[in-house]
Formats: C-alpha cells, sequence, structure tokens
C-alpha cells in the first residue's frame, strides 16, 4: 500500500509528469525490447551468422 | 344476528370480452387471488384482509331486511394490469438485485494506484509500438544500403603524382582527379576573369589548390574529354572540340560551362578523397 501511494504520488498525481514518464518509460521498453530481441535472436542463430564465422574466411584469405 | 359467510376480498380477471347481461366474461375468477408479496417487508399485498373493502362489498342490516351489495367488477386496488390469465411467466415487478456491498472499495485510495499503473502501462505500449511503426515506415523512404554503398567513392591521394590525371567513376560518371603543379594553379589563378565564357575564380572551384576534382562530363553534349590536351593545357572534347583550362573552366568551343564540380571532401587522417 505503501508502495502504491508513493506511486501514484510521484507519478500518476500530476498528468503532466504521468504523461512524460509514459514516454520515458516507452523509450526505455523500446530499447530494452529491441536489446532483449537480438540477444535472443544471437543466441538462436549461433555459430550461423556471418560476424560468428567471419574470422575463418578473413583468415584464411588474408587480406 | 346470523352469520354469514363474506367474501373478504375479490379479484376479477380483466377481460375483453362481456358477457350479454353486461358483465366481463370471467370463466376462471379466482375469488382467494392476493397479489404476490414483493419483500420490501410491507406486508401482504392487497385489501386489508380483516376488515371487508368497501369496493368488493357490503353486507348492511338496515331496520328492515338484510341489504347485501356486491361490485361485480371493482377497480384494481393493487398492481394494475396484472394480467392472470396468460400463459407466459409472471414478470416480477421489482428483481432482486445482488449484494454488491463486499465488491465496492474501502476507500478511495485502495484500488488507484493499480488503475493508473495499467493505464500507464497500456499508454508504454501505444507509445512505443507507434515509434516502432512510425520508424519502420520512415526507413522505407531512407535510401538502401546499396545505393549508400554506391553513393560514396575514395581515392587514395598517395597514389597520384604532381602533374597526373586521374579518371575514376562515381555514380557512373568519371571524375577527373588532377594533382596540379604549383606552375599551373599560378596559371589558373592569373587568368582575367573578364575573358571567361562561364567566368568563376580557381579559388572557388578547388578546397585544395594542388587537388582539382571535377566531374569528367562535357557540359556541351556529355562526351568524355581527354585530358592534358586542348590549346589551353587542360582538357580537350574530342566530340566538338570543346577546350578547357588548366581549372576545367570552359574557354573555347560550343561548351557553354565549366566542368562541373562533384561534392567531394579530403580525409586528411587516412589521405584519402572521398567524392559523393
Amino acid at each position: 500500500m505503501a508502495f502504491a501511494n508513493a506511486f501514484y504520488n510521484t507519478i500518476a498525481k500530476r498528468n503532466s509528469v504521468f504523461v512524460t514518464s509514459i514516454f520515458a518509460g516507452a523509450f526505455a521498453f523500446n530499447v530494452g525490447f529491441d536489446v532483449a530481441v537480438t540477444n535472443f535472436w544471437d543466441r538462436w542463430n549461433q555459430g550461423k551468422q556471418w560476424k560468428d564465422i567471419r574470422s575463418r574466411y578473413v583468415e584464411a584469405s588474408d587480406s | 344476528m346470523a352469520s354469514y359467510a363474506i367474501r373478504k376480498s375479490i379479484n376479477l380477471a380483466p377481460t375483453v370480452r362481456a358477457l350479454p347481461n353486461g358483465i366481463p366474461s370471467a370463466p376462471r375468477l379466482n375469488l382467494v387471488a392476493r397479489a404476490p408479496s414483493d419483500g420490501h417487508g410491507h406486508g401482504a399485498a392487497g385489501p386489508r384482509a380483516d376488515v371487508p373493502t368497501r369496493l368488493t362489498g357490503t353486507v348492511t342490516s338496515p331496520s328492515v331486511g338484510l341489504v347485501s351489495k356486491t361490485f361485480v367488477a371493482p377497480p384494481p386496488t393493487t398492481h394494475l394490469h396484472q394480467r392472470l390469465i396468460h400463459t407466459s411467466v409472471a414478470v416480477k415487478d421489482a428483481p432482486q438485485v445482488p449484494d454488491f456491498t463486499p465488491y465496492t472499495p474501502k476507500d478511495e485510495t485502495t484500488n488507484r494506484a493499480m488503475s493508473y499503473f495499467m493505464v500507464g502501462s497500456l499508454g508504454v505500449l501505444s507509445a512505443s509500438v507507434a515509434q516502432s511503426t512510425i520508424t519502420g515506415f520512415l526507413e522505407t523512404m531512407a535510401a538502401s544500403a546499396d545505393v549508400l554503398a554506391l553513393a560514396k567513392t575514395e581515392v587514395e591521394l598517395a597514389s597520384i603524382p604532381e602533374g597526373k590525371n586521374v579518371i575514376i567513376k562515381w555514380r557512373g560518371k568519371p571524375v577527373f582527379i588532377r594533382h596540379r603543379t604549383p606552375d599551373e594553379i599560378e596559371e589558373a589563378r592569373t587568368v582575367d576573369l573578364k575573358a571567361l565564357r562561364d567566368p568563376q575564380r580557381d579559388e572557388d572551384r578547388v578546397k585544395k589548390p594542388e587537388w582539382l576534382v571535377m566531374l569528367g562530363v562535357c557540359t556541351h553534349l556529355g562526351c568524355v574529354p581527354i585530358g592534358e590536351s586542348g590549346d589551353y593545357g587542360g582538357w580537350f572534347c574530342p566530340c566538338h572540340g570543346s577546350h578547357y583550362d588548366i581549372s576545367g573552366r570552359a574557354r573555347k568551343g560550343p561548351a557553354p560551362l565549366n566542368l562541373e564540380i562533384p561534392p567531394y571532401d579530403f580525409n586528411d587522417a587516412e589521405g584519402k578523397l572521398v567524392v559523393g
């Protein structure tokens, strides 16, 4: 209850603060979601992407 | 006094038909019917049970004989237009309302933060989705990677000795790069501008005096001029005989304008020229 009241008093009480924090949260969520999905993608496709296998070919051609 | 059976109440069903003697047709008249209790604690509905009403009939004993009056069609006392003779289920006048007291919040702060949190979460998700949608749409209008890769060309400046021309390809067109000698720079800067067809100072045509970079397309009809030839020591277009000087300015022949200067930049750290 104390936490809920603190949330209401700091964020939700003034609409300007509420909307601003919504946009800030959207930005943070965007970044976090992107990082999470990219990490998952890289882990899922481990060893299949160019950045994983680049060392084999660049060393072989020596250029 | 002799006792008489007195009907305390009478309730005639509404009818649509009247008998020939004027009495409404009531074949299933229920003489003991009462209006159903509505559960509001006012006791049984209907006429009072302890005294006979004036509406249903009276029994009086005047001085002579006994007079009994009976109204055959008393006005309804309760539940106006209650239909007693029909086949559908009777509609309750006041349906029972559930008790919501256990669900009402104890005070206004009980669910307030949760409600705002849900609203805010929806706002965060919607804003994020909207931002992604707009970004994705705008990205479709940007140049694709292959176009961007073709749009710039890099040249190693150290590989061009003084007094030499280099022709590179940039966006499908030839680009002349000349490493000019101090004599050529001097020559290009001392030309009388009034004698030029398209007056332009040499300082405006180069970023560094020793490097002249221009599009190798003749301004007349688009041939590629030949370097280090012509009457002015610059370029000569073999198609129609236009002469350009050492700054790429049109001096003689049909060419109306100076050779065009593409956008370019010097990368001093790596000693490179970036065209585009």
